[in-house]
């Protein structure tokens, strides 16, 4: 088996040109599994950055009255700090690990549109880079992550930041969207023979949500940041009231997008969490059309509640029940996702390896985010609580000991099938424990002075409050919380090196991805397995468990193989798979240029006007774009049977 | 003092968390939404404290069956047996679908009341326009026949209704101990009505981020007996009297007088601004300083009013507060130390007797 | 029909029994129609919402009749275009009867029928846009019609929100031009009836949001 594993990898183009990194084989790949990759790398990066905004910020307010940042900078900080962690970091770290996972657990060879794939990772890491760029030109956005109206109207936000904003977002927004289409495609159409719908593993299940909800909510938030960049750039007037725009209809834009973005940011991990529990208490997860469809449901409540994050502006009794009403609906589905979960581990054979712990670490910490979100829902409580650091310690809950610690808990999990060796569980376990005590440290005295008074976003507070203290016990767990995240890049990188090589199915797992070669071919599978039940591999390793007369693989085992013949090996070089490109990555460079073009249309820099240079930049930008799509289209011929031939 | 506000069992775990870090004992916790001496604020935490109670008891339930499942089914072998594969129970899945929703049926109709009662405006209430600026609070009473900022006075045990607006972007109007939240919303009329139960000097913010002094906005309400509510009134519309006083500030002797006159000079720009009533000063862009010298804080609760303070302020207001509209007319250096003295002994003579509650 | 599908063919594996059964760019740009959508109705809503402020300020200045800003646009010239839009929809629905009859030199025709429409409806809003520009509607919140001074958000949302449906309409023509000249060099390509169904999916969209822009803003 060993051997046949070394004969397969040998044919993936990646390892086959030996000596210096293969750039152009990154660069160019339309490989969901190297453009998985390339999303985790970048996204890690941004995680890194939007930490050493998150210390400045608490070093800032670990004492009153500190002067240690300006106010403006404190501004820019936070707005950059949560636009990092939403968009730069949770978001494609949860696509980096789609990428990669979602098609080997479906037993597909590669996404639906392997090119359309490569255009996001780039127009993600263009977005990414506009952004941080703003940093270097006169100041990063400063209006905060939601942008409300009139602040972020060009009177009180006069610097390029929030153009920046808009643009970078634009184009991480045109990649999620692409993303997302790319992903319901593959998910509904790619699937293994015989792997039906209520076969599907959770974490496909949660994707495809997800997706839907991204291609529904991106379009309101697309549309809001298109009009005020109207408004900034040529004076529209949409969310300016003193010309006759709409404060509040902004907010209404903007939540009917950012609060389904919530659960775009939590739903993919709690699809991990649902794979990685099962596997490490050896049964499958119980209740699994529950778990599936709670997650649809939140998936659809989602898009009812998004003005409980407008309790204040007056909307009025009625609406404001209704809404909380809904948000309060919702903790019924999230609910139930807990229980089953627990019942997952309930009379099973719970090994506690690190995927496991940041599992039950997300469970634990996610109850405490769930709790804490039941008073935002109640809007008389919510009016004492919003805006304080009572809503940044339930965000972080739920956002970091959620979403953040899951993601861990799949790192853990995946790192061996996509590279091969096993992360350090000792140093794991260390990081473990030294992650969730500075977590808790770092966030929850949150809530004390929350609830204590301290509003949120506030550069600098008085002495006397009954809130330094608190604040000085945050700052002091940030630096643990930092230590924490230095020691897993240490066991990342160590591990890279001489970590414990893996075998195909290291955690004796149940789910396609594990009955090939870790890491895969560039092909996946040889063989296209065939499915016949939700557990195809564990089925195939232990076919008389007990207790499994329904869902077992009874008449029908799946075929399910990861042994292969030195022939059948051979047979590999002829699987076709789509050529390198780097069409995608011209496409996405060239609207990156032209929307720094377009960013400096209407402003002027040390009094002199931008704009001829600003047009040159669109007019680069079209013709890269131009080129892209001419190369794309030559490329595309490359790959079909029936164009190629007349090429 | 203490006896009426109202309490609850929160601030009890609050303070016994504060208590065990800290060797100095309780905190003086001046803006906590758990001690309340208004109507508002109280009816939200009579609603917090059974919702506080209901998710301790969640917590601990589900948190404890967490922890229980983990320990108790850890494995104890390497080679253990296959557990037994349970797929699911309909039956349970069922019970813990309903049984929170039970519960949050409980939090909703509690919620519903509550908001009922928060969101009465009574026809009876004292009318006062609360306007946002960038940043700090204008407050007007009787149609704007009395213009104050960052001070708002209001009688005890009478309903006020706060009519909350935005000159510029959006605020938000907060009093931790008196009432919850509202925006002020350029363009979009709000209204919060609330009581206070109880005299006292009470901290307040702005609490929707707000550009870049946001930190920096704040105020007090100072909630009077009525009788003094109403004496604080009828001196506030008497025009204040030339003063002829002298004030120390920075160990410099100032002259009221003298500071008068700088104040009406065009060319110190501070009448381009600010309104003093019975003076020549007509600006309307910042704060109207008609007796001044009654403020509890400086630049809008950033700083405890004193004459060194105020001189402070006047020498250089941009490092004070950020941003700030007077930061950018009045550079440091601009006025003299002894005309800052001059205007600070101005300032500071206009005021009249308040018999001032404590700070709760 | 994506790289990878083909990769599955190639190896002689199994058709994909638990898939959809359709093709995978197809279900592509139906999401896709679906996002586009909300897209749409935000624009729109965007409009209604600001419309009805407008006239209910102006009619409080008793200056509706006068400063309806339905008077701007012309119903005529507008009716002229949705008439040479939903045209174009059913010249695409016989150019894709054509391709899967295999009659090429009809294909051409309707396909070539449906780029003329096309573009005739873009040059047509251009027309409109300059016109309105010079009577007087700025993509502002102030302008200045038959001397007199109105404060509306109309020329601002109606702009937008008509330029990004124009939009819409000159990217299909693109991509009607590009499948009429690939059609055009390999006429033998099975693909080719699944190329003309998907632009013509797409053309039905924007044709129906100007069903929709038309009803909303012309008519009501």
């Amino acid at each position: 088996m060993a051997i046949a594993e070394q004969k397969l990898t040998s044919v993936s183009p990646a390892t086959a040109s030996s000596g210096s990194f293969p750039w152009r084989t990154w660069l160019a790949t339309v490989d969901h599994k190297k453009i998985g990759i390339i999303y985790i790398v970048s996204a890690f990066v941004f995680f890194l950055l939007g930490g050493i905004e998150a210390m400045l910020m608490r070093v800032q307010l670990g004492t009153p009255n500190n002067t240690f940042l300006s106010a403006d900078v404190y501004n820019q900080l936070f707005t950059m700090h949560a636009t990092t962690m939403i968009f730069l970091m949770v978001m494609p770290m949860n696509v980096g690990i789609g990428n990669y996972v979602v098609p080997l657990m479906i037993g597909a060879r590669d996404m639906a549109f392997p090119r359309l794939n490569a255009l996001s990772i780039w127009l993600f890491l263009g977005g990414g880079l506009l952004l941080y760029l703003s940093f270097l030109t006169g100041g990063a956005p400063n209006g905060g992550w939601f942008a409300y109206a009139p602040l972020t109207q060009v009177q009180y936000s006069p610097t390029a930041g929030m153009d920046y904003w808009i643009l970078g977002l634009g184009l991480t927004g045109i990649a999620s969207i692409a993303g997302a289409l790319n992903f319901i495609v593959t998910v509904l159409n790619m699937r293994a023979p015989g792997m039906s719908i209520n076969r599907m593993p959770l974490f496909v299940w949660m994707n495809l949500v997800v997706s839907f909800i991204i291609i529904f909510a991106f379009p309101t938030f697309t549309v809001g940041s298109i009009q005020l960049l109207f408004d900034r750039q040529f004076g529209a007037a949409f969310f300016n009231p003193a010309q006759g725009g709409d404060a509040v209809l902004w907010q209404h834009l903007f939540w009917f997008f950012g609060h389904p973005e919530v659960y775009i940011l939590i739903l993919p991990v709690m699809g991990m969490i649902s794979e990685i529990l099962p596997v490490f208490s050896r049964k499958p997860i119980f209740g699994y059309s529950f778990v599936a469809f709670s997650g649809v449901g939140i998936g659809f409540l989602g898009f009812i509640v998004w003005a409980h994050h407008m309790f204040g502006v007056g909307m009025g009794p009625m609406a404001n029940a209704f809404f909380a009403a809904a948000s309060m609906v919702i903790a019924i589905p999230t609910g139930v996702k807990i229980f089953n979960w627990i019942a997952t581990m309930w009379a099973g054979d719970v090994r506690l390896t690190t995927a496991m712990l940041y599992a039950i670490g997300f469970i634990s910490m996610f109850i405490i985010g769930g709790i804490s979100g039941i008073t935002l829902a109640s809007p008389p409580i919510d009016l004492q609580q919003t805006d304080t650091y009572y809503v940044v310690a339930h965000l972080h809950y739920v956002l970091f000991g959620g979403s953040i610690l899951g993601l861990f808990a799949g790192a853990f999990y995946w790192f061996p099938k996509m590279t091969g060796r096993l992360l350090n569980e000792r140093i794991g376990k260390i990081q473990f424990w030294l992650m969730m005590i500075s977590f808790n440290i770092t966030f929850f005295p949150m809530h004390i002075v929350g609830t204590e008074g301290m509003p949120r976003r506030i550069y600098t507070y008085e002495a006397g409050m009954g809130w330094d203290m608190w604040n000085f016990i945050e700052t002091i767990g940030t630096f643990l919380l930092a230590f924490s995240v230095l020691i897993f890049i240490y066991n990342v990188l160590s591990s890279l090196r001489n970590g414990e090589v893996a075998s195909n199915d290291p955690w004796d797992a149940a789910t396609l991805e594990w009955t090939i070669p870790s890491p895969p071919p560039s092909y996946n599978f040889l063989h296209i397995p065939v499915v016949n039940s939700r557990r195809p591999l564990w089925d195939a390793k232990y076919p008389h468990a007990a207790g499994d007369d329904h869902h077992g693989p009874s008449s029908a085992p799946s075929q399910v193989r990861y042994e292969y013949t030195d022939e059948e090996t051979e047979g590999a070089k002829d699987i076709h798979m789509p050529s390198l490109t780097f069409s995608p990555m011209i496409f996405s460079g060239g609207l990156t240029v032209a929307s720094l073009g377009f960013i400096y249309i209407n402003k002027d820099i040390l009094g002199l006007p931008t704009r001829v240079a600003a047009l040159g930049f669109i007019l680069i930008g079209i013709v890269m774009v131009s080129i892209a799509i001419r190369g794309w289209i030559l490329d595309s011929r490359k790959d079909s049977p029936y164009l190629s031939q007349h090429h | 003092m203490r006896k009426e506000a109202r309490k609850s069992t929160i601030p009890l775990l609050v303070l016994v968390l504060s208590c065990a870090a800290m060797l100095a004992g309780c905190a003086n916790l001046p803006a906590t939404t758990l001690y309340t001496y208004g109507d508002h604020a109280t009816r939200v935490l009579d609603l917090l404290t059974p919702v506080f109670w209901m998710a301790v008891g969640v917590f601990v339930i589900v948190q404890g069956a967490l922890v229980y499942t983990v320990i108790r089914f850890r494995s104890k072998q390497a080679s253990a047996p296959v557990p037994t594969q349970i797929h699911g129970n309909t039956k349970i899945e069922i019970i813990w679908t309903i049984a929170p929703a039970f519960i949050l049926l409980v939090i909703a109709v509690m919620t519903f009341r509550t908001q009922a009662a928060n969101s009465y405006q009574p026809p009876e209430a004292m009318k006062i326009r609360a306007i946002a600026h960038q940043w700090w609070f204008e407050f007007q009473y009787d149609d704007g026949k009395i213009v104050t900022a960052s001070d708002l006075y209001i009688p005890v045990g009478q309903s006020v209704q706060i009519q909350l607006e935005a000159a510029d972007v959006m605020h938000n109007f907060w009093i931790p101990k008196l009432a919850g939240k509202t925006y002020m919303i350029p363009g979009k009329t709000n209204y919060l009505a609330f009581k206070a139960t109880e005299s006292g000097i009470f901290r307040a913010f702005c609490a929707e981020f707000c550009g870049e002094s946001h930190g920096n906005m704040r105020f007090r309400v100072i909630a009077l007996d009525p009788a003094e509510f109403a004496q604080w009134k009828t001196n506030y519309a008497t025009t204040p009297a030339a003063t002829n006083g002298t004030a120390q500030a920075l160990g410099l002797t100032g002259d009221a007088a003298r500071g008068a006159a700088i104040f009406a000079d065009p060319k110190k720009q501070c009448a381009a601004c600010h309104i003093i009533e019975g003076t020549t000063a007509k600006g309307k862009i910042g704060p109207n300083l008609t007796h001044y010298g009654n403020r509890l804080t400086i630049a809008a609760g950033v700083l405890p009013y004193t004459t060194d303070n105020l001189a402070n302020w006047l020498h250089d207001p941009a490092s004070i507060k950020p941003g700030n509209l007077m930061g950018r007319v009045i550079k440091k250096g601009m006025l003299k130390d002894q005309e800052v003295a001059d205007l600070v002994a101005y300032l500071d003579g206009m005021k009249f007797a308040v018999n001032m509650p404590a700070e709760k | 029909m994506s790289a990878t599908s083909h990769a599955h063919d190639e190896a002689g594996q199994a058709p994909l029994v638990g898939s959809l059964g359709v093709d995978s760019r197809k279900l592509g740009l139906w999401a896709f129609i679906g996002s586009e959508t909300l897209f749409f109705t935000a624009l729109i809503t965007t409009h209604l919402i600001f419309y009805a402020r407008t006239k209910a300020d102006l009619a409080a200045k008793g200056m509706l009749e006068h400063m309806d800003p339905k008077l701007y646009l012309g119903i005529d010239l507008t009716t002229i275009l949705a008439a040479i839009l939903l045209a174009s929809s059913l010249t695409m629905v016989l150019a894709l009867a054509a391709t899967k009859s295999k009659e090429w030199p009809k294909f051409r025709f309707w396909l070539l029928a449906t780029i003329v429409l096309g573009s005739a409806f873009v040059l047509g809003q251009v027309y409109e846009f300059t016109h309105l520009y010079h009577e007087g509607l700025k993509l502002a919140p102030q302008y200045v019609y038959e001397g007199e001074t109105v404060k509306s958000l109309f020329g601002v949302t109606f702009f937008v929100m008509t330029g990004f449906h124009g939009l819409h309409v000159t990217l299909g023509v693109v991509w009607l031009i590009a499948v009429y000249f690939k059609v055009r060099r390999f006429a033998a390509s099975p693909e080719n009836p699944m190329d003309v169904e998907l632009v013509g999916l797409y053309w039905h969209f924007v044709d129906l949001v100007w069903v929709a822009i038309f009803t909303l803003v012309y008519l009501i």
